[in-house]
Order: C-alpha cells, then structure tokens, then sequence
C-alpha cells in the first residue's frame, strides 16, 4: 500500500495543481484529505483552517483534494476529475471546483473507503454530461461510507449518481437532472443505490428521469428524506429492498410519486418493512415515457405499492393526482398469464418472490382532490369500469383514491395459488413466504385516513376493490369459471373496505461512519418520527 | 508426446541459454531433450519479484518484476516485458508465454496479442470453472491492435493500447497504456479517446468509430466480484480478477512462434507452468472457437448454441453472474440484474436468468417488452442491447463503441433458435 500511495501523490500532484499548496497540513501519514480527525501534530481538527463552506454549510477544510480548482466555467474536467478519483487514500475529501463544468466520461470510484465528494453547492456546482462518452455520470462500485454531496449532474446517458455494493452510501444536497421537457432518452435513474447497506438520502433534487429520479434498489437500511422528487417517471422508488424509511419528502409532477414495489428475478429476491411517512405526492400527472415495468405506472399516480409486503403509508399528503391517490396491487395487474408463472418465475418464487402483497397499512393519509382524469393502459379496462355502470355501484363513479387490486388475495384465499408454496424455498419459507389464505397479519388495511376533499366534492374519495377478497362473494365468473372484475367502490370514510388496522412496522436505521441516521438516531426528535 | 517436449525444449533453447546470467536457477541449465522438462519450465529464468522496492527506471536484464510489484510506471517500456520495447505483440521477455481465447470479447474488431508473464519458480494452479490461479507477481499484458481489414488480421494495423494486469501481494491492479508514440505507451489513468478509427470487416463493412483506451478506474468495473452484502455490517470488498484465462477458453490449439501448435493448456502444463490439469483431459471444461470467420448459419443447433453461450458467457457473464462456482456470497457486478449469463449455468433450469421472458429492471425501451423473446430476436431487449451503440442502452456497457455485427448475427440466431417461452409469438 505504501507503493500505492507513493503513486498517488505523483499523480494528484501532477493533476492537481491547487493540492501542492496544501501538502504541508497532511503531514506523513499519507492521509491528506482527512477532515475532523486530529492532526498529526496534536492539534484538535477544528483549527485546521477553512478554505470553504458549501452552500449547505458543510465546511471544506485545507487539505482537501481540489479537482481543477482554476478551472474556467464551461472547462472540460474529466481528466482531472478521473484521476483524482482513482485510487483514493481512505478518507479522502475531494472538490469539485465551482461553477458549471462538462464532463465527457463516465466517473468511477471503486472501493473507496470514507471518501466525500463534494462540490460548492448543489447549485454553486454543476457537472455537464451532455456530451459524455460514457454512460452513468458516477458510479461508485464497492467501498464503504461514502458520501456525495453539494453538486449537481446535469443530462447523464445513463445513469445520474449511482452507487453498487457500498456498505454507507451517503448523497445529499446533489442534484441529478434532466432539463426540458420529460422525455423517454432523458437517461435512466438518477440517485440510484444498488445492492447496498446503509444508505442515506437526503436533501436532494431529482428532475426529468426517463425512469426514478430516487431509485433505491436491492438495498437495506435505508433512510430518503427531505429530497424533492419533480417531472420524473417515478419520483421515488424503492424496489426489493428492506428496511426502508421514506419521509419528509416532496414527489410533484412526476407519473407516479412514490413507488414500492417488488420485482420478479432480481438477486434479492424481495423486499419488505417499508414505511412512507409525511411525505407531499402531488400532481404527479406527467404523462409517462418511461419502459419496463416502471413505464407501466398510470400517469397520475400518487404512490403505487406493487407486489411488496409489509408497507406502512401513512401520514402523506396525496393530492392533486389525476388517476389515483394510492394503487395497490400484486404483479397479476401486470402479468395475468398465471399459468405461466411457474416456468417464468419459478426460480424468483423460490427465492421468495411473490406476485401476491401482504400486510399493506394505510392510514392517516390526506387525500383530495385525486382521479379527476384517469388514464394509464394498465389501468384502462378498470378505469372504463368504474367510468360507466359496470361496477358494484351500477353508475359511474369518481375513480378510487385508494385502489386495491385484490386478485392475489382473492385467489390465495380460493387456494388456487397453493401450487406455488412447493416452489418457495425453506429460505423464502422461513421467512413466512407462502400463497395461504391471507390470516389477519397479511390483509390490506386503509383506515383513518382523511378525506381533504372540500364540498361538494367530499364523496369523490372513493375506496375501491377490483375484485373481492373473499370467495364466497364472487358473483361473476367467465366461461371458464374465472372470476370477472367486480369494481367495488365506496366513499374511503366510513366505508367497509380494507377496515382493518395492522401492527406498525419497525423503523430503520442506518449506521454511516458510525453514526445512527433515520427516526432512531439523528431524527430522535422529528416530528414525522414521531407520526 | 515426445515430439511435443522436443518442440518446446526447442522454443525454450533460446532462453535457457541465458539462464547463466539470471542466475538462481537449479545450476543445471541444460535441456535434456526427451527426458522431461525438469529446470526447463516454460519460465525458467524468467526471474522473479525480490521483494524490494522496484524502480522504473532500473535497468534489469528480464522483465522488471520488482518495478511490476510496487510502481506504477509512467512508460510500458519501464516493465521491460518486451524484447522490443516498441512492439508489444511478439517477442516476449524471458518468461513470457503468449495465448489465445478460443472465444473473445469483442473489443471494437482489435486483434489483440496476449502474454502471461510467470515469476520463475513459481506455477499457475488449474482451475474447472474460473479463472486459473495464477500466483502473486503473475503479468498478463494483452495489446490491442486494430486491423485495417479483420479478414486479414496478419496484415497492417494500428497498435492503440497495452492493458496490463498485474498480481501484487495485495491483489490485482490493473493498468492501461496508450501507445502515444510507436516506440512506447504511456499510462493512461484517465482512458483516452481515439476519433473516426476505421476498419472493415469480415463482412466487407467499412466501420468508423471512436475508440476508447478505458480508464484505470473502469477496469474494475467488469474485472471484480462483488460481495452480495449480507446486513449492515458486512465490509467485505469487492475482489478484482482476471476474466479471459480460464480452462475452457485455453483449452484451444495456439500456434507457438516456432511452428508448434498445440493445446495450450497441456504446452503449459507440460511446460510446468501449470499444475493441477486433469489427467483426464476429456473432463477439462472447453468452450467453441467462434471468431469472425465462424460462418454462423453452418452451425448445427448444437454447436450454434454452445457458440452463443460461449459469446455470452465471455462478453456478458463477467458481471452477469452469480452462484454457480463463485465464492460464496460474491456476484458479479451485474449479477443482481437477474440476468445471468454464464457458459455452465443450465438453461433449461432457469431460462429466465437468461432473459427469457423477463421484464427489463433498470432499462427498457419501448419495443422491446423483454429482454429475450425466444423466436423473435428482433423485439429482443438483449439483442437490442448488442445491437445498439447508444451509451444509454449498449451492452456491454465498457469497451464497445462499434457494434460486433458477427457476434450479433451469433445472439440472433439463438435467439430464434432457443425452444418457444410463454412470451413468444404465437404459431
């Protein structure tokens, strides 16, 4: 490692000419960078002097890695930038010069150990990828308690800030955006963790993603808030991951806002204990260009929980979405050739995946003013239902706000998914995965949740069920025996459907650089905490 | 057999001739022919790491191990791995033992010329299914070279970059030279980017492209495993490692300088450069030669899809795959897409990991609803993926900015070859 480091500072010293000045300060113990760790000289951190904050106050001291720091606006940075990047000390601080600079490359960090890449604000520092070469704008691959913070990544090919394999990932204050009008080549995600343990999103701005402006994925213990998702397919997404906190967030104009959901194949399986709490999910009604499963989403929808378990939404603000307020459903919604499943997803239900969701909370939710024009091709056939005289109301009615598809549950109730439990494996079967009648811990509950509609429109917050859960109320069947769509509706207050209140979900944790972030550490005493 | 250690005792003589001055060896630096290769393995002489801090600047007689062990040298030549400094495709350093994939990523239609450099005394360990086990202070230097014609790869060509891995006490590092100059390369942390670089191909298209020599940085993206993380407290890293040398892709014919061709395997292992190989050589896993010559639709189904899978496997499954003989916990890079990829995973256990039918997670594109459609290539995602040099979308991400027209016609075929998926068009 000592060779390692010999090389290191030829080639920063080569690349970076502004660090010379500030070789003196790191002494020999070959950590130049450190911030707030004592001195070599015995001295407390906090004399070492400052050489900026950033917009969000974070304090760079000297010492500090400077990637082109005389740069000019609209200065080409790559190389610097790639090279300061490679083979980082541990605990390398490393800047971003500001202004607003074009970077042709891709950027990748592997394996860095307590590394923050800063730039001066998430204003005050932008990178330009709209001539990049490459395809993510970074990628952190391995490494441990990273954090990103303080710029902004402008027309990523790809990816905006992507992190894979990092055990504390840390991305505040950064922006990931794709100016202009939302359109299908406008990248792909653009926070996106993956395969990842402690992860803490917070104070960030997602704008025009192709697919989820906050994408977290494969991931556990994980903290998002106080980020504001805009104009993206999906404002925030968390998908097979665990131990997810998702609040004090902003999600406006996306497709969908806030999506949980579960996905068939991945190598985590499945996710669950995801709690979406005091977020704001409005007018998220941008017309959808995005692909795959996330180009499925209904444009107008608030949060979309699909295929996952053990979700707890409660205390938003669902407004303004033209399609509905909250969409709960298994994957059937999204592929109903069931006698297929087992060849397509036996090895996923293996490993625990499952088409079917269980133990969904809603509850203390405002929601108004939602369905107004719904739309979506997924949806079309039960938006037509609910539009005209075919459903349990026999007129038509105000889209749901609260839609529960219900087809997986009704058909594990009828037994007729008990094939699938021969495929879970003792794994995924410990874990409580199975396809039995939903008992009283797996059922899908909405309750005190408020209607904020204002008169006359009070009873255009509807609660509705595609089919129903229990067998015995099947009135319609096709030629074949199958059970037709029913199209329960009913005012969401005081209404029957999904009466049922579940137990409350864990909150996460996470641990980065040592520290407890979430509502059981730094947000102790946060008002949604305590919701 | 005999005839074989003759032809490599015959390679060898050169080198053994130098042994005097290496010094170090068994004192017995004659070859006696016939009677087995006892102080005349394939990297007698070839000298050795000492342990000592290296220089680039020293002068050494074989190749600069101690240099390789510990600096990142500013010139190739520094390394001193070629007779000729200036011509990184031929005349390895004592030591130096080319070799040849009998499948190869695609790599922008470059030749590329491959070397492994093994300390003396010391052995490549065999292994079934990954990469060999090569012992610390191993080199691989591969060259890539881009010809002006790919049907007539002995003919004028441009030598664009030295890729070097190297096998330090602490793992592999890897590191990119750009042949700035035609007497050396120079490295190249940042990549570097080569414009409108043209060649034809077998096909008799005639291609421009930008090249791109990778970044050090990027090397790791497809040469690692990474660790399936098992709870917040699992700091295990990722692990770097060579891809290409393993038993199935040398388990191949090569024409040695000489004139000898022979399995390379066996030319190591009879050179005593590799332990291990099965005695019997029928159980040694051996993937298909396909190469832009492979006239795809004389294939039987068989061979057609062992050729596919060998390409996948090579050009995909370095970060597309998990399980199987991986240690454990550890994936791929790409291994929690789902899509799966390697050359001894068993399709039909699980067509899915192959793509089959299966929705596209972080990607997509209208058109294309997933990412294989057995029997219909053509809304394929995957091939899509092979086909297209959009950085949005391309496949594989690194290292590719042209499209492997013969290598697509490969994925093609199979795709429609493949048996009929749920998700495929109806009769």
């Amino acid at each position: 490692m000592r060779q390692a480091r010999t090389f290191k500072k030829r080639l920063l010293v080569t690349a970076i000419a502004g660090s010379v000045l500030l070789s003196g300060c790191g002494g020999d113990d070959g950590q130049d960078g450190v911030d707030g760790k004592d001195g070599v000289d015995g001295q407390p951190a906090d004399v070492v002097a400052e050489l900026a904050v950033t917009t969000s106050g974070f304090s760079i001291p000297e010492g500090a890695i400077l990637v082109a720091p005389d740069a000019a606006d609209g200065d080409d940075i790559t190389e610097a930038l790639s090279v300061a990047l490679f083979d980082l000390p541990e605990d390398a601080l490393v800047v971003l010069p500001k202004g607003r600079f074009v970077v042709t490359e891709s950027i990748v960090v592997n394996s860095a150990s307590g590394l923050t890449l800063t730039g001066h604000g998430i204003n005050e520092t932008a990178l330009d990828f709209s001539n990049s070469n490459g395809d993510d704008a970074f990628r952190f691959q391995g490494g441990n308690g990273i954090t990103v913070r303080d710029f902004g990544v402008y027309e990523a090919p790809k990816n905006g800030i992507k992190a894979t394999n990092v055990n504390g990932i840390h991305m505040t204050h950064t922006a990931t955006v794709w100016e202009g009008e939302l359109e299908a080549n406008n990248g792909a995600y653009g926070l996106y963790p993956l395969k990842s343990q402690n992860v803490l999103l917070e104070n960030n701005y997602a704008f025009g993603s192709a697919d989820a402006g906050i994408y977290v994925g494969q991931s556990e213990n994980i903290v998002v808030r106080n980020n504001t998702a805009k104009q993206n397919v999906a404002g925030i997404e968390i998908e097979n991951s665990t131990m997810a906190d998702v609040y004090n967030n902003i999600a406006l104009g996306n497709s969908g806002g806030i999506l949980v959901f579960d996905l068939p194949g991945l190598d985590k399986a499945y996710g669950g204990n995801v709690r979406v709490f005091n977020n704001q999910a409005y007018s998220n009604n941008a017309d959808n260009v995005g692909a795959g499963v996330v180009g499925l989403v209904p444009p107008g929808t608030g949060a979309l929980v699909l295929a996952t378990s053990d979700v707890e939404i409660y205390n938003n603000q669902i407004t303004d979405n033209d399609t509905t307020a909250v969409a709960i459903t298994s994957y059937l919604l999204v592929d109903d050739d069931l006698p297929s499943y087992p060849a397509n997803y036996g090895a996923t239900i293996g490993n625990g995946w499952s088409p079917t969701l269980k133990n969904v909370y809603l509850h203390n939710n405002t929601i108004a003013r939602n369905g107004g024009n719904p739309r979506g091709a997924l949806l079309q056939p039960i938006i037509d239902g609910y539009a005209s005289n075919m459903n349990s109301k026999g007129t038509p009615q105000t889209f749901p706000a609260i839609l529960y598809d219900g087809i997986g549950e009704l058909l594990s109730n009828a037994g007729e998914l008990a094939a699938f439990n021969a495929l879970v494996g003792a794994e995924a079967q410990a874990d409580g995965v199975n396809y039995d009648p939903y008992g009283p811990g797996d059922q899908i509950c909405a309750n005190s949740n408020i209607n904020g509609n204002p008169a006359p429109d009070y009873d255009e917050v509807n609660t509705g069920l595609v089919y129903p859960d229990d067998p015995a109320q099947i009135t319609m069947v096709d030629g074949s025996g199958n059970p037709l769509p029913h199209l329960l509706i009913d005012q969401m207050v005081n209404n029957t459907f999904l009466n049922c209140v579940q137990p409350r979900l864990a909150p996460a944790v996470v641990n980065f650089r040592n520290n407890i972030y979430g509502c059981t550490g730094d947000d102790l005493a946060e008002a949604a905490c305590a919701l | 057999m005999s005839n074989n250690h003759r032809a490599i005792a015959a390679v060898l003589g050169a080198s053994v001739l130098l042994a005097a001055c290496g010094g170090g060896g068994s004192g017995d630096s004659s070859v006696d022919e016939g009677s087995g290769l006892t102080g005349s393995a394939l990297n007698a002489s070839a000298g050795a790491p000492t342990g000592s801090e290296g220089s680039c600047s020293a002068t050494t007689d074989g190749v600069n191990w101690d240099a390789l062990m510990t600096e990142v040298c500013p010139k190739l030549s520094d390394y001193n791995l070629f007779a000729d400094a200036s011509d990184p495709t031929s005349g390895p350093t004592r030591g130096g033992v080319p070799y040849d994939l009998s499948t190869a990523l695609f790599s922008d239609y470059t030749t590329k010329y491959r070397f492994v450099f093994v300390p003396e005394g010391q052995q490549v360990g065999y292994n079934a299914s990954e990469v060999l086990e090569f012992p610390v202070g191993t080199v691989i230097a591969k060259t890539f070279a881009l010809p002006e014609n790919t049907a007539m790869r002995d003919g004028a060509e441009l030598v664009i970059e030295t890729r070097l891995l190297i096998h330090r006490t602490d793992g592999w590092i890897a590191l990119p030279y750009y042949w700035s100059s035609e007497s050396d390369a120079t490295l190249a942390i940042a990549g570097k980017r080569l414009t409108d670089l043209s060649t034809v191909n077998n096909q008799g298209q005639a291609l421009t492209f930008d090249y791109a020599v990778p970044k050090a940085a990027d090397c790791t993206s497809c040469h690692s495993i990474v660790p399936d993380l098992a709870g917040p407290d699992d700091q295990r890293e990722q692990i770097f490692l060579p891809i290409g040398p393993k038993a199935r892709y040398l388990n191949t014919n090569f024409s040695y300088p000489d004139g000898t061709v022979y399995n390379q395997l066996q030319y190591w292992a009879e050179g005593e450069l590799l332990t291990g190989l099965p005695g019997d050589f029928n159980t040694v896993e051996k993937a298909p030669v396909f190469d832009d010559n492979t006239h795809i639709p004389s294939l039987s189904d068989a061979e057609l899809n062992d050729a596919a899978r060998a390409y996948l496997d090579i050009n995909c499954a370095h970060c597309h795959r998990a399980d199987l003989t991986l240690p454990a916990d550890y994936a791929g890079p790409a291994g929690s897409s789902g899509v799966q990829l390697e050359y001894n995973r068993n399709y039909a256990d699980s067509p899915g990991k192959f793509g089959v039918c299966k929705d596209p997670v972080a990607g997509g594109k209208e058109g294309y609803p997933y990412d294989v459609i057995p029997g219909n290539a053509d809304e394929s995602y995957l091939l899509f993926r092979v086909e297209t040099t959009d950085s949005r979308h391309k496949m594989p991400e690194l290292g590719r900015s042209t499209v492997h027209q013969e290598g697509a016609q490969l994925i093609r075929s199979w795709i429609d070859y493949l048996p009929r998926a749920s998700c495929s068009p109806s009769t």
